[in-house]
């Protein structure tokens, strides 16, 4: 066999895999959208703010109820120390209320 | 047109055999490129699933949420509170909520304990009685004993019966609550009577009017803090953002590593490559036929490494539930949810790490071999 | 027929190690015939054998091939000339190592985008012809040297060109392949062919199949012996 061939049937090969991928991601959407449903009801049954995902410190675990303060509750020099802090950093705009007004607001 | 595509395939057919030369090199850089594009990719595909899991499913979250702030630390907001907020016009139903963390020290876990609201029949409790994530479940071992015990923070022992545990379906939003009655909640945080709320939620009438009403709340309750559902969405767009810590420094140790293969491969060629592109042109084949011939080079491998990177990568997050990625996410957590991913792919992500992969690496593997594509073959007679 | 007409090759024109290979040759070389450059080494003949097989261009002069003029085509249409009309057998053969016999052969055609199967079933008469078909596949490094210059003559002859340049073609090999390669060169000869060759091999220049003999010094032209030959 020709190398040009071996390489054609390769790559050939992996976009029939990617192939399947984006019919299995089709697929996926389609069922898991109940789950989905049980979750954000679930959500506004319970008033709930956050994802479960970081539970290692209270402030990572409710990344949108926090601001940049709430890590140096725990002590003034507490810096950022919990890995997941790194991955979610508290919203960047808090809106009308919880800072100070800028010069460009005053 | 035959003919172009004919020496197209012959050029490949010559560049295989030059690649196959070194077999064990060329397979372990492969590998390699390979292995730093699934990494990449893989970090794409899980943050877009999870902004598309955060964005539909938060969509229920409270339209405003209200918070007192003491000295700038978060502070329990009082009971007139919810008065004074129902007044505000636009707002529709007004509620206080409790809810806190607690650390369990037998396990090191953090639980976040909740009242469910008085709205909410299904959740309703009794005292005595719980409802906890299919997490706490596990942890607990709650499945064979029945019952929750909670040592609360003033050393009182809580009994508490589990009614339900919340579907493990739902553990993403719900793996670490514990919900209980209001009068238990109060007697497990030794908190008083009319002590006022953690915060207070309002849901809003028109959805437009909801900046003028954070402006009105923010006037009324100058120590208030108002979090909205736009905040809320916001956060989670950016995780597992490109700039965001682990992420920043994965990525920048990835596309160092890439930058280094790619300059080993551009670091000039060897007497015996040159020799033989003298040889090549002495027998007959231009500047351009090399140069197509080095281009397929770094477009079969950059090929080869980006369909089969990306196919494991989503097999990896979405087949797999992203393991290699599972830790990066724990972190220190003792109780971590489990959940399987909808599949969500950001063509535009994609398409960057194309880019960012694939140039670089064939204009490394273009560049060394320029000048001596064009040098007269009359070297290969000296 | 291949004319040179006052052709000089300078190297390094200018700088320090600037060095004069061939001077002022004129020169008209027959079609099907064997011709021998022959000379010390230094004496300019691998030189002029890069200039007339369009590996090089010469500083001054005009070269014609057919009486068209190929010393002044730009690249493209010199690669296009030489790969039509010249098929080249160097002297350390400078086969690509790695690839098989067989890759080797074909390779001067890979290019001009042939189809595949009557490509490889050229290459292969050529190789059963020198001999060499059952090895096919091999390596080029495990061949001996033998092989090796018959695998370059063989790739040489893949295009089918007019003419065949050989750069001193029994410098690395005994007696018993110098006569072979001789043999083959006849047969060449016979099948049409015209072929240059240079050597300071006395076996080459005094073997009776050689139709003309030009001998060189210091990049000139010193003699020329045309024989008559059936």
């Amino acid at each position: 066999m020709r190398k040009s061939t071996a390489a054609m049937i390769v790559l050939a090969g992996g976009l029939v895999l990617l192939l399947l991928e984006v019919v299995h991601g089709v697929w996926r959407n389609g069922a898991d959208a109940p789950a989905r449903g049980e979750r954000a009801e679930l959500v506004r049954a319970l008033g709930l703010s956050d994802l479960a995902l970081f539970t290692e410190a209270r402030y990572t675990r409710h990344p949108t109820q926090a601001d940049l303060f709430t890590p140096f509750q725990d002590a003034p020099l507490s810096l950022e120390h919990f890995p997941t802090g790194s991955l979610i950093a508290p919203p960047r705009d808090f809106g009308p209320s919880g800072r100070f007004a800028t010069e460009q607001e005053k | 047109m035959r003919h172009w595509l004919a020496r197209q395939r012959y050029l490949v057919d010559f560049t295989l055999a030059a690649l196959l030369r070194r077999k064990g090199r060329n397979l372990m850089l492969l590998f390699i490129y390979t292995l730093v594009i699934f990494i990449l990719a893989s970090v794409t595909f899980f943050g877009s699933a999870l902004r598309h899991e955060a964005r539909t499913v938060l969509k229920g979250a409270p339209e405003v949420t209200v918070q007192n702030l003491v000295m700038g630390r978060h502070a329990m907001a009082p009971p007139e509170w919810v008065e004074k907020l129902k007044k505000v016009r636009g707002a529709r139903r007004v509620e206080g909520r409790l809810w806190g963390y607690f650390y369990d020290k037998a396990n090191g876990a953090n639980y976040t304990v909740m009242v469910p609201s008085q709205y909410d029949r299904r959740n309703a409790l009794q005292d005595g009685e719980t409802i906890i994530g299919a997490g706490i479940a596990r942890v607990r071992d709650v499945r064979r004993i029945g019952h929750l015990f909670l040592l609360s923070p003033k050393g009182k022992l809580m009994k508490l019966k589990v009614k339900r545990i919340l579907p493990e379906t739902s553990e993403l939003v719900s793996a670490d609550l514990v919900l209980m009655s209001r009068g238990d909640f109060l007697r497990f945080f030794d908190l008083p009577q009319n002590g006022g709320y953690t915060d207070i939620a309002m849901q809003v009438r028109n959805r437009n009017e909801v900046t003028k009403i954070v402006e009105k709340i923010s006037k009324m309750l100058p120590t208030a803090r108002v979090i909205t559902r736009d905040d809320v969405l916001r956060t989670y767009e950016n995780v597992f953002s490109w700039r965001e810590g682990v992420v920043l420094a994965m990525l920048s140790a990835a596309l160092v590593a890439f930058a280094i293969f790619a300059f080993d491969k551009a670091s000039g060629l060897s007497a015996e490559e040159r020799r033989e592109i003298g040889i090549l042109k002495a027998v007959g084949w231009e500047t351009s036929d090399i140069l197509a011939m080095k281009l397929w080079e770094g477009g079969l491998v950059s090929l080869f490494a980006f369909i089969f990177g990306v196919a494991a990568a989503y097999a990896h997050v979405f087949l797999f539930d992203a393991g290699v990625l599972a830790p990066v996410l724990k972190g220190w957590s003792v109780l971590y949810p489990q959940f399987s991913l909808t599949p969500q792919v950001d063509r535009l992500q994609l398409a960057t790490l194309a880019f960012v992969t694939v140039i670089p690496f064939t204009a490394a593997t273009l560049v060394p071999i320029w000048k001596a594509a064009i040098t007269d073959p009359d070297v290969v007679m000296r | 027929m291949i004319e040179l007409k006052d052709v000089s090759k300078i190297y390094n024109e200018g700088r320090p190690n600037e060095v004069r290979a061939v001077t002022d040759v004129t020169l008209t070389i027959p079609a099907r015939r064997v011709t021998v450059f022959k000379g010390p080494s230094g004496s300019g003949k691998t030189t002029l054998l890069t200039l007339v097989g369009c590996l090089a261009r010469p500083t001054e002069g005009r070269i014609l091939l057919d009486g068209e003029l190929i010393s002044s085509l730009p690249e493209r249409f010199m690669t296009e000339v030489r790969r039509r009309t010249f098929g080249f057998v160097f002297q350390r053969f400078n086969l690509i190592r790695g690839l098989s016999v067989l890759e080797n052969v074909m390779i001067p055609a890979y290019p001009l985008g042939p189809d595949y199967t009557e490509l490889k079933s050229r290459a292969m008469d050529l190789l059963a012809r020198l001999k060499l078909d059952h090895k096919a596949r091999m390596k080029t490094e495990y061949l001996s040297g033998g092989e090796s210059q018959r695998v370059a003559i063989a790739r040489a002859l893949i295009n089918d060109p007019e003419w065949i340049i050989a750069d001193e073609p029994t410098a690395n090999l005994d007696s018993k392949l110098a006569l072979q390669f001789l043999d083959e060169v006849r047969q060449l000869k016979e099948a049409g062919k015209s072929v240059i060759i240079t050597s300071h091999d006395d076996r080459i220049v005094n073997a009776d199949v050689v139709d003309m003999v030009v001998e060189m010094e210091d990049g000139r032209i010193i003699g020329i012996e045309e024989r008559a030959t059936s």
